[in-house]
């Protein structure tokens, strides 16, 4: 596949405890996880396994437990990040796709596309960049919709669009097939391996081995634990 | 840059900032037409103060200001003053010429001693004039005042007890000759042509004997004039002005001294018994109480006198209790007029001139002149008066001094009106309080809705969170849409504001008197409401079927409102009556909606400051976790 380099993200030994009420709950414990640059690695788990967790943690959406573990990007440590650096790291660097797409209903296809360049607050050059992403994903003639107009493949379709708008290093996915029949699930993960053949890294999450098998490599997170 | 496209599509593809826009433009749309009503009152009413007062005011009352022309060419030889009036101000008793019959009402009135052609140059006096020809209301009775004049004025004493024995009006029976005589004094000249008719009429006999060859023609001329009665000029009453007619003192009294006059609705003067007693038809008894030089009283002094014109200044509390005279009629009624002094020993030698006086000086400014400095350039006048007085009058006696004589003053017309004016402003200012917790309302709504529309955004909040969007970002989307929702809340209010303002009168006609049409257009609206709701009372959906409910609910209200009101005569609010002024003030204050949409805008951006602040606080982890 693609020529495999060093570790693009590392995570060593993460733990994360959600409180629910008066009892604390641990979803991490000590997981750790590298992913190389140009990989694709699929991290398998059921329900409650803490592989959503992991996700958020690994894309700054979220923070680990204090005082224990580590995550590096590029050799950058980002699990202590302040906020500025942490929003930026969101914004350039990775490139989230959800189970439920996650567009914003009131914008169109192509307003939800650039939506990371306007937060990034570079307009111009972007504009380009998503027509040809929306083109190449075979959207052209949708450009304006609504995504309440599209269908699950096609929002699914613009979600990736979207979080490679700023060409990020790596794309998180989680469950990006969960939502969809067998045969647009399947569209999608042409799509992502046609991105990965052309030199787009890739973590995915999913509970579906056949999916999983998809991935170069392929990492077992059981009850917070990697396998 | 994303705020601006997310507040812009927030604002376009939803109703609820609808809502909160319509909520604030309501609340500055509300704020605005009441202060605009309550500063367009308040300006007539300081307007109509001035109208009667000129600009400064030198008051000495009772004894007056002797050398008063001295002091007024002091004065209008100031390079701030226009010009200055002489004035002499008291309290008497007016005796009306209502009811018929010899027990007249007798009326306290503020007498007013001008000289109404030096008064017109110093205040608007000639405009407030109520009659500049007789009232069609009132012609048919001017018509017969002047047919029969000539017949009644020929009527010797005996003649006189005759008509009214013989008129069925006044309970004469068991009167003797000397009462009945009595009662003739008393009663008007236009009641003394009312019973000559009906005598003539009913009763012609009882002038066969007695009646000189000359008043049987005049009778007859007058009957014959009154069968064919020639139209009469629209005469000009050019007599307010000089408060005299055909040469004789006469009063101009303000419009509601006579209970006769009523304004109605419209605003509209009605003269009461269809024109029978409009004022200037008659003449009234003004009687004072001149007062000494040591302060103690004197004889009352009474001058009868015609009513020659009526005035309306526009203010009640004047227009009821004032009346006008002529300068010299009430000086000489209070005894402060010319007189000579005399030798004690010897009353025939005339030792000194007691001067005439005047308790009020008028004086007007020149165009751009303030008040206050016109105040100033009085105050100097007048002690310069003062040093000039002693030494071109060496006998004379000495005017007030300020200082010594604490009731001279000198006052702007709005120290001398403070008591009435001050009231007014007050009234706004609590006006202007009380409607500022509509600010307090206008946040607490934007809040509310606010607050359930980052409800309801909250995971398009965790969604731009994961594509980076920072915490003030967020805030930022939220208060620019709180803004963009005040703003264009603000502007709207402004309009509604302005066209409720502007159409007020026509809002408050419609009220005092609902059109047909509104009736039966409502009730047509309701009707069909009605039926919408029984057709989707089919569809099963119970949405439709509530708000079409409540819709036939509220509009058939209204229909009845309007209904109700038509039948009962509609709602007069602004009752001119009441509130002195015909017409509701219908003038936008623009400085003061201008604040009150900034205040708008500020408190909705109080409103949606808490909201944006949940916003930015929203975990994005736990808003992206379901759909």
């Amino acid at each position: 596949m693609n020529d495999v380099q060093g570790p693009i993200l590392e995570a060593v030994d993460l733990h994360k405890t959600y409180r629910m009420g008066a009892v604390n709950v641990p979803v991490l414990r000590g997981s750790s996880i590298s992913v190389s640059s140009g990989e694709w690695v699929a991290i398998l788990g059921s329900s409650g396994s803490g592989k959503s967790t992991l996700l958020h943690l690994l894309g700054g959406l979220d923070t680990p437990d204090p005082g224990q573990g580590d995550i590096r990007f590029d050799g950058r440590p980002i699990a202590n990040l302040r906020r500025g650096d942490r929003n930026r790291y969101r914004n350039q660097d990775v490139g989230f796709v959800f189970q439920f797409y996650h567009l914003l209903p009131e914008l169109t296809v192509l307003e939800n596309t650039l939506l990371p360049g306007l937060v990034g607050s570079r307009i111009r050059a972007d504009r380009d960049r998503a027509r040809q992403l929306l083109g190449s994903f075979g959207l052209d003639h949708r450009l304006n919709h609504r995504p309440r107009e599209l269908s699950g493949g096609e929002r699914q379709r613009v979600a990736i669009a979207r979080a490679l708008l700023n060409r990020p290093k790596i794309l998180l996915a989680d469950e990006p097939t969960g939502n969809l029949d067998q045969e647009t699930g399947q569209e999608i993960l042409d799509l992502l391996k046609k991105e990965h053949e052309s030199g787009l890294t890739i973590l995915m999450v999913t509970h579906d081995r056949q999916i999983a098998d998809l991935a170069d490599r392929t990492v077992i997170l059981n009850r917070g634990q990697v396998e | 840059m994303y705020h601006i496209l997310l507040t812009s599509r927030y604002l376009t593809s939803r109703i609820i900032p609808l809502l909160a826009i319509a909520a604030v433009a309501l609340c500055v749309a509300l704020v605005i037409v009441v202060v605009s009503v309550m500063t367009g009152f308040l300006d007539m009413v300081r307007d109509s103060g001035r109208t009667l007062m000129g600009d400064v005011v030198i008051s000495y009352p009772v004894n007056g200001i002797p050398w008063y022309e001295d002091l007024i060419k002091e004065i209008e030889a100031l390079p701030d003053a226009e010009a200055a009036a002489p004035m002499v101000e008291t309290i008497g008793v007016l005796r009306m010429p209502y009811p018929r019959g010899s027990a007249k009402e007798p009326k306290m009135v503020q007498i007013w001693g001008v000289d109404g052609e030096r008064l017109a140059k110093v205040t608007t006096y000639e405009d407030t004039l109520m009659w500049s020809k007789i009232p069609e209301q009132a012609k048919p009775y001017v018509e017969l005042d002047r047919i029969y004049q000539p017949v009644i004025e020929s009527f010797d004493r005996a003649q006189r007890i005759a008509v009214l024995r013989a008129s069925a009006w006044e309970n004469t029976d068991g009167m003797s000759d000397a009462q009945i005589a009595d009662l003739a004094g008393a009663i008007t000249d236009p009641e003394w042509i009312e019973h000559v008719r009906y005598v003539l009429i009913n009763s012609p006999e009882i002038f066969r004997d007695g009646l000189a060859p000359e008043q049987i023609e005049l009778m007859q001329v007058a009957l014959a004039a009154e069968e064919d009665m020639p139209p009469l000029q629209d005469q000009v009453l050019g007599e307010g002005v000089t408060l005299s007619r055909n040469g004789q003192a006469g009063i101009v009294a303000g419009i509601h001294v006579s209970d006769a006059n009523r304004r109605d609705s419209e605003g509209e003067y009605q003269i009461g018994g269809g024109g029978h007693w409009w004022l200037p038809r008659y003449e009234g008894a003004l009687t004072t109480i001149p007062v000494d030089a040591t302060g103690g009283t004197l004889e009352p002094e009474t001058e009868i006198l015609p009513f020659v014109n009526e005035f309306s200044s526009g203010v009640y509390a004047v227009d009821e209790i004032r009346v006008m005279i002529p300068l010299e009629v009430a000086q000489r009624m209070m005894h402060l007029d010319q007189a000579e002094i005399v030798d004690e020993m010897d009353p025939t030698k005339v030792v000194g001139i007691e001067p005439a006086r005047a308790t009020m000086i008028l004086v007007k400014g020149k165009d751009g002149i303030s008040e206050i400095d016109l105040r100033s350039s009085v105050e100097k006048a007048y002690d310069s008066f003062l040093d000039s007085v002693s030494t071109a009058h060496p006998n004379g006696p000495i005017p007030p001094i300020p200082g010594i004589n604490p009731s001279l003053q000198i006052l702007t017309w709005e120290q001398q009106n403070a008591g009435f004016i001050g009231p007014v402003e007050k009234e706004r200012a609590l006006m202007r309080t009380l409607f500022s917790i509509v600010y307090v309302v206008c946040a607490a709504l934007v809040l509310a809705i606010f607050w359930a529309i980052v409800y309801e955004k909250t995971r398009d909040i965790g969604i731009l969170r994961s594509i980076g969007a920072s915490r003030p970002g967020i805030v930022w989307i939220f208060l620019l849409y709180g803004l963009v929702v005040g703003v264009i809340g603000a502007v709207f209010g402004l309009g509604l504001g302005w066209l409720i303002t502007v159409n007020v009168n026509g809002i408050h006609d419609v009220l005092a008197e609902p059109p047909a049409w509104l009736g039966w257009g409502l009730a047509s609206v309701t009707t069909l409401t009605l039926i919408w709701t029984i057709i989707k009372l089919f569809t099963g959906r119970i949405l439709p079927v509530v708000l079409g409910i409540m819709g036939t609910g509220i509009l058939g209200l209204f229909t009845a409102l309007v209904f109700i009101l038509d039948a009962q005569g509609g709602v007069v609010i602004w009752d001119p009556a009441v509130y002195y002024f015909s017409e509701v003030p219908n003038t936008i204050d623009l400085p003061e909606a201008l604040i009150t949409m900034a205040g708008a805008v500020i408190f909705s951006l109080i409103g949606a400051a808490i909201p944006a602040a949940r916003a930015a606080d929203v975990d994005p982890v736990k808003a992206l976790r379901y759909e």
